[in-house]
């Protein structure tokens, strides 16, 4: 079997999603369309210094009168 | 058939005319023309007509900057009393919304009037809004093609002259494929502008709100009306507000402006990069600019889409994945096997491409790209030919918006008449970008261009 095809599988089960017969082959494209772009993604060289978009914000205490104004 | 926003409220807090009279006037014209276009999923008269007479009798009438405004939200916007669809058929049995969404507030507030909520794209994903429970939503200008989307009958319904304004969401594009679509102005602030309080996320990382219009000076009015940061959107910015409207008359005079080069000329048909010469003609510029790892930061932006979209629907994919739309359900289901890499190497990606464009703003203040590659397609379209080659028509739609809102770059998309040979009563979107936070700069632009009679927004004849 195609590898990303057996890896679709496998991660479907793990995940406990089930994917009936008639969505496999738009599945299976809709992923490789994701492959792509991920190798897209991955050919952008990167140092360990280029930290994610993502950053979290701590979340600091309501005070009484924001509390009130919700 | 609705006036201007910024006419309808003058007239209102004169006593010209009254808030019930104007929301009466949308009310009918929703009547008269939404069985042609879809773009309505629910019209609230009674709230509406209520809410009119309230302005009517407010002590504060004649200091509303919207007085008496009717305007429709994307429905995925909390409306109090109604389940928050976000395009969907699983929603309809969620809990009615207990209050409005903060934006919708923040615009009751200054004397608008809801009337309604609007046809989406399936939980926003999507660029065309074919909407399969609900019917697509048709473009005005041309009853057999799109509206674009996912906020497609925000456009839609501000094109049909069914009311002044509309508010919609943009994680992709969703507000300005839909705008350059539908022939209007769509405004996508900076990313935590403003805040997302009471509406359904998308990918919450790149989800932004705004607003659409007939004009510059609307787009104007509704989002100072809109700006001010509120805590329960952990990712609005505290910033203060920055008002807009006294600005536009400052115009283009002074802005150093460039045209964007390479993928936002490479994935464009001859309509898309006409409108744009056109719009840089006026402005008299010539200066072309280039990002590199565009092409990149799209993709960055589609991985990023797929992973936080489809971990916020994995319960339903589980228990009820044949509920969802046949168009959006193959791709939630594919984007929930992704490997966590790809997203995390995505936003990595993604900040890297922002500190350099960050840059590149050092030199210029407002870039010009296309809006869309291409003019509305026919409804039903499965590809088109881009950049040498045939694309998903639905997903390539969004092409040269999604490197800008990976970002979170503030963008007005201007509409463009007349260029597409094939198709000359169709619109086209150019994209006026600036830097985080100079949303001043884009509405300057705009006004600018709308003053010189480049770009405007008539209501669709034949109605």
């Amino acid at each position: 079997m195609d590898p990303t095809e057996a890896y679709i599988d496998a991660a479907a089960a793990t995940l406990g999603l089930h994917i009936a017969a008639e969505y496999r082959p738009a599945v299976i494209g809709y992923f490789k369309l994701a492959a792509s772009m991920a190798e897209t993604v991955m050919a952008v060289p990167l140092g360990v210094a280029d930290e994610s978009a993502s950053v979290f914000i701590p979340v600091v205490p309501l005070s009484d009168d924001e509390e009130d104004a919700r | 058939m609705t006036s201007m926003a910024s006419q309808t409220s003058e007239q209102v807090r004169s006593g010209v005319t009254s808030a019930r009279a104007v929301v009466q006037a949308s009310l009918d014209r929703i009547a008269a023309t939404d069985p042609a276009i879809n773009a309505f999923s629910s019209v609230l008269a009674e709230r509406a007509l209520r809410r009119a007479d309230a302005v009517d009798v407010s002590p504060r009438r004649n200091r509303m900057k919207l007085a008496g405004v009717p305007f429709a939200v994307k429905n995925l916007f909390d409306v109090a009393g109604l389940p928050t669809l976000a395009g969907s058929t699983i929603e309809r049995n969620s809990e009615p919304a207990s209050r409005d969404a903060l934006l919708v507030r923040r615009l009751e507030a200054e004397g608008a009037v809801l009337v309604g909520a609007l046809h989406m794209d399936e939980y926003a994903y999507g660029f065309t809004t074919e909407n399969s429970h609900y019917g697509p939503t048709r473009n005005p200008h041309d009853p057999t093609r799109v509206a674009g989307g996912s906020s497609g009958g925000s456009a839609a319904a501000v094109a049909a002259g069914q009311v002044a304004l509309t508010l919609g969401s943009d994680t992709n594009g969703s507000i300005r494929v839909p705008a350059s679509l539908c022939g209007v102005f769509g405004l996508k602030p900076t990313f935590g502008r403003l805040p997302r309080t009471g509406s359904y996320p998308f990918a919450a990382s790149l989800d932004h709100l705004g607003p659409f219009a007939r004009s510059t000076a609307d787009l104007a009015l509704a989002y100072d009306a809109m700006q001010g940061h509120d805590s329960r959107d952990p990712a609005c910015s505290p910033r203060d507000p920055s008002p807009t409207g006294a600005l536009l008359q400052r115009g283009a005079g002074g802005l150093r402006i460039g045209v964007l080069g390479g993928w936002f000329r490479e994935m464009a048909l001859p309509a898309a990069t006409a409108a744009v010469d056109k719009v840089a003609e006026a402005l008299g510029t010539s200066r072309l600019v280039e990002w590199v790892d565009v092409e990149a930061a799209r993709a960055a932006a589609f991985l990023i889409t797929c992973a936080e979209g489809s971990e916020l629907h994995l319960d339903d994919l589980r228990q009820r994945a044949e509920e969802f739309d046949p168009m959006t359900r193959d791709r939630f289901l594919a984007n929930a096997l992704m490997p966590a890499a790809w997203a995390m190497r995505a936003q990595r990606v993604r900040a890297q491409f922002a500190r350099r464009v960050a840059k590149s703003f050092e030199t210029v203040d407002v870039l010009l790209a296309p809006a869309t590659p291409c003019v509305a397609p026919i409804i039903g379209t499965a590809t088109l030919q881009l950049g040498g080659k045939a694309m998903p028509a639905r997903a390539s739609l969004g092409l040269l918006t999604q490197p800008i809102s990976c970002i979170g770059l503030p963008v007005v998309s201007v509409p463009v008449w007349g260029l597409d040979d094939g198709s000359p009563h169709l619109p086209i979107g150019v994209q006026l970008i600036a830097a985080p936070w100079r949303e001043d700069l884009c509405l300057r632009v705009a006004a600018a261009l709308e003053a010189q009679g480049v770009c405007s927004a008539p209501i669709a004849q034949g109605l």
